[in-house]
């Protein structure tokens, strides 16, 4: 548009002078024209009838009337001559040609007149007759006498000449102006139109060679032309470009550098992660199975009767394994929220119960450690899942436990936002947090002052479950600590109307019986020995009775032999590549029946997890825990009466 | 009216100077060629001492002394002269007789010692003679009287009568067309004789009555050469050289104490011819046999 604007402006320019000029010279030249046409018409028309008048003397002066009637009708052989009417001295027409008598004549005198009619637009011309004079220079020529000097006419000549000849050529001298006018125009515009391109096209190129390079199309280069007015320009515009292509091919080549070199590490990184993680993968698993097994054998060796010494070995060697069995569990839910896996089931939860349980739980530690465990009784409900918060909750206060020297730790809860929710606080007198550490406490395997990796320490998961886990369940965390006072963890929840907690209590409880698995037939299918033999010897000592086998094979020719399982318990993985979930399902195929089963599995390979989940099929991390081993058998092959 | 008192105060200084004073005082109307040819010819006849000459517009201007014979050459300067309370004779000259008929009328003067005048027009004898001499099968003269002229039908009359021809005169009245008169005259006349009138002959009428008399094939015999130049077939006329002569024998004779008489026709003259029109009309006339034939005629008679 800015550019139409001086292309405009320039045809403009050049076109103005030019109109002015053509308009200008057209119209004096027409004008002069015109006044010349009508002057040589008047003059053509007076010395027309100056000759009329002259040739008519003689005839006015004899009275020849037809003399002056030839004469008046030869006159209108002019072809613009309309009519003649000869005078005589006192008036009287002496010869008329062409008169049509619409023309009223003035007084006539001694002086010649000349005007246009207004009805029929002729030029009207009166020309006296005067006698010719003949200069005598006589003595008896009385001079001064009035009346001999300018003698009276002798008539008057009357002439009607038409304008339509010059009107005709008036006409065709404006089209012949007009036709100059607009050749001159015509020419002007085509030469300012032309110098205009000149001037304006370099502006257009260096123009467009701008916009390309505000594009970024920096290769571009404009022609450096000896005739081109903006020479110079073009010639620093292409300078530039080339400083700015060059600018950006370096500039590019850097990035190019960096980002193969970034690409480098992250996949030097990447390929540590996965490293690390196949390594712990690897190590949780390898060390599950041992874990697995030293667990259901210090259950069987708790079951035997031992003196006072040994049984309180046996109590410090259970409490060794609960702590490596919490540490592989602490793994294991970190795996699971890897994956996705963990399935939140919201729900009025009572939290009496649920501090009870920690009170439970942690009051032995406290003790150990000379702290001071209090936990307030509560009998608000919340919206929460209980399983979750249980473990949040447990988290938090094993970890001020752990962190807290001396004084102790206080779990309890307020109302907060006008009612509607609750805050559980767990309160430590430990080191407590510095600030610049508040963020990265909630990250992996994160802990202040513990470079050594102390593992009485743990792992460093606490915390990064607990955050995960209550952004799932949607609750607010909030940590208030001061180093040195100590620190307060604050977790918020909705509260929920109170439920029936008599009942729930009777529901949990109910199924605690002694003997609610014996006489169970089950089917253990572990190709590691030393797990299979822990198993078999627990699963013994609960009254069960057990078959082991190592793999499909041997579960087939068990059954074959009579033996009626009521309960599978599978190893995940089997010797030579068998999948535990494959041996199931082909044996639940054999048996044509839906056979109850358990996969139990030292891998936490969240893929693993998920399609266990997919099958339906319960799965067990190992080290398995004997008291959740027992809880599942019972729902397993027992299922509750309410469920039928 | 007003030049009186000043002619009165003019006499009376010049008496009172007592300076010697020219004896003729010659007032020219203009100081046209033919005025001072007639005031040279004065001149020569009287001598320059007795001779002082002034145009007209110079008189009232003049201071010397009073001379015994004004001369005024032209009818204005005669009209001037003839109206100033003066002792000293007039005598007019170089102006037609009717001019000089008319300041008498305006001026209720009458001719004699005191006034008098050398006419410029010939006597209506010499006129009829010369026709005679040139055309010799001539015998009807046509005339048209305008109001200047008519005065002289009568002496024209008797003197055509006297030599056996007739006047075919027409009165043409003032602001009248002169063709209708024009073309009855030239229709019963051999010649047309033109006598000086204003009135029917000028400048601006000339060409026409020559041309209608020569399309009639009737030769116009006129009263000066100017008119022979324009297509009259001849004239008979007096140069202002032989007036100012015989102006200048009239002066001598008043100095010589004579007394003014009545007023005379010039005594020399000539004849113009025009050669083409005598051609044309198949005439063979030469003007200096007719001007010597009709001086002999006038001299013998």
């Amino acid at each position: 548009m800015r550019f139409l604007d001086i292309r405009a402006r320039m045809l403009l320019a050049a076109l103005l002078p030019v109109t002015l000029v053509a308009v200008l010279l057209s119209s004096v030249f027409l004008a002069g024209r015109y006044a010349d046409l009508d002057e040589a018409h008047q003059q053509r028309a007076r010395s027309l009838a100056r000759q009329l008048a002259s040739a008519s003397e003689y005839g006015l002066f004899s009275a020849n009337t037809n003399s002056l009637q030839s004469i008046a009708a030869g006159a209108l052989r002019e072809s613009d001559v309309r009519s003649v009417l000869i005078l005589d001295a006192q008036g009287q027409a002496l010869a008329v040609a062409g008169w049509t008598g619409q023309v009223v004549l003035p007084a006539l005198g001694a002086q010649e007149q000349q005007w246009v009619d207004a009805k029929t637009g002729h030029d009207l011309l009166v020309q006296p007759v005067s006698p010719s004079q003949l200069q005598l220079d006589d003595l008896f020529e009385v001079r001064g006498r009035a009346g001999e000097a300018d003698a009276p006419p002798l008539g008057h000549v009357v002439m009607e000449v038409s304008r339509a000849g010059v009107v005709s050529r008036s006409q065709d001298m404006l089209a012949i102006g007009l036709a100059v006018t607009l050749g001159g125009l015509l020419f002007g515009s085509v030469l300012a139109v032309r110098i205009g391109r000149g001037v304006i096209r370099p502006i257009l190129r260096v123009s467009r060679m701008i916009e390309r390079i505000g594009a970024g199309e920096l290769g571009v280069r404009g022609e450096v032309r000896p005739d081109d007015p903006l020479r110079d320009l073009q010639q620093g515009l292409n300078q530039m470009a080339e400083h700015l292509q060059q600018g950006r091919d370096e500039l590019e080549r850097r990035v190019t550098l960096a980002t193969a070199e970034l690409r480098m590490k992250k996949e030097e990184a990447e390929t540590a992660t996965r490293a690390k993680s196949r390594f712990l993968a690897a190590a949780s698993h390898d060390l599950r199975q041992p874990i697995h097994a030293l667990g259901m054998f210090v259950a069987r060796l708790a079951q035997l009767p031992h003196d006072r010494e040994t049984r309180h070995l046996i109590g410090n060697l259970e409490a060794s394994v609960r702590a490596m069995q919490d540490l592989l569990d602490a793994l294991l839910d970190i795996s699971r929220l890897d994956a996705d896996a963990v399935r939140v089931q919201l729900q009025p939860v009572p939290l009496a119960p649920l501090f009870e349980q920690l009170r439970g739980a942690l009051m032995p530690v406290a003790t150990d450690k000379g702290l001071r465990l209090r936990v307030r009784d509560s009998s608000l409900w919340v919206q929460s899942d209980p399983t979750l918060l249980h473990r949040i909750l447990l988290n938090l206060v094993s970890n001020a436990l752990r962190y807290t020297g001396r004084g102790g730790v206080l779990v309890g809860c307020r109302r907060s936002r006008g009612g509607s929710h609750v805050w559980i606080e767990v309160w430590d007198t430990g080191v407590g947090i510095p600030a610049e550490h508040q963020q990265d406490i909630f990250r992996e395997f994160y802990q202040i002052g513990n470079p050594e990796r102390d593992r009485s320490k743990g792992l460093g998961l606490g915390l990064n479950i607990v955050d995960r886990t209550a952004r799932l369940l949607g609750h607010e965390l909030k940590l208030c600590s001061v180093p040195g006072n100590g620190t307060r963890f604050q977790l918020e929840l909705p509260l929920s109307p109170a439920g029936d907690l008599q009942a729930l209590m009777a529901a949990a409880e109910q199924p605690q019986q002694v003997d609610d698995v014996r006489g169970l037939r089950i089917l253990v299918i572990e190709d590691d020995r030393q797990s299979a033999q822990a198993l078999r010897g627990l699963l013994d000592s609960w009254g069960c009775v057990v078959a082991v086998v190592e793999g499909l094979q041997g579960a087939l020719t068990v059954v074959a032999g009579g033996f009626v399982p009521d309960l599978v318990l599978s190893d995940f993985r089997l010797r030579a590549g068998e999948s535990g979930m494959q041996t199931l399902h082909n044996l639940r195929t054999r048996l044509e029946r839906p056979l109850p089963a358990c996969l139990m599995s030292g891998d936490t390979d969240p893929e693993l997890i998920q399609s266990c989940r997919d099958a339906g099929l319960p799965l067990l991390h190992k080290p398995v825990r004997p008291a959740k081993l027992r809880t599942l058998i019972r729902r397993l092959a027992r299922p509750q009466p309410a469920q039928d | 009216m007003r030049l009186a008192p000043l002619s009165l105060l003019v006499l009376l200084a010049s008496l009172a100077l007592g300076v010697r004073a020219s004896e003729v005082l010659v007032v020219s109307s203009e100081l046209s060629p033919a005025y001072q040819e007639a005031a040279d010819a004065v001149v020569a006849e009287l001598g320059r001492r007795e001779v002082l000459q002034l145009p007209l517009a110079e008189l009232t201007a003049y201071r010397g002394p009073a001379p015994r014979l004004y001369m005024a050459l032209g009818t204005e300067a005669c009209s001037q002269l003839a109206r100033a309370p003066l002792s000293t004779p007039v005598l007019c000259t170089l102006l037609p007789r009717a001019s000089f008929e008319r300041v008498l009328r305006e001026t209720g003067r009458r001719t004699g010692a005191a006034l008098s005048a050398l006419y410029l027009n010939q006597p209506p004898g010499r006129q009829l003679d010369l026709i005679r001499l040139a055309l010799p099968q001539a015998r009807r003269i046509g005339v048209l009287w305008g109001p200047d002229s008519v005065a002289n039908e009568g002496a024209l009359e008797a003197a055509a009568q006297v030599r056996g021809l007739r006047v075919v005169g027409v009165p043409v009245r003032p602001e009248e067309p002169v063709f209708a008169g024009l073309k009855k005259i030239l229709e019963e006349s051999d010649v047309l004789l033109a006598l000086a009138d204003p009135q029917i002959y000028n400048s601006n009428s000339i060409q026409n009555i020559l041309l209608t008399s020569f399309r009639a094939q009737v030769p116009m015999l006129a009263f000066s050469p100017a008119y022979v130049r324009a297509g009259a077939l001849m004239a008979v006329h007096s140069t202002p050289r032989q007036i100012g002569q015989q102006a200048g024998v009239l002066a001598r004779g008043v100095l010589q104490g004579q007394a003014l008489g009545q007023p005379q026709f010039p005594l020399q003259f000539d004849v113009s011819v025009n050669e083409h029109v005598a051609r044309s009309l198949g005439l063979r006339l030469d003007a200096a046999s007719l001007t010597e034939r009709l001086r002999r005629l006038e001299r013998g008679s």
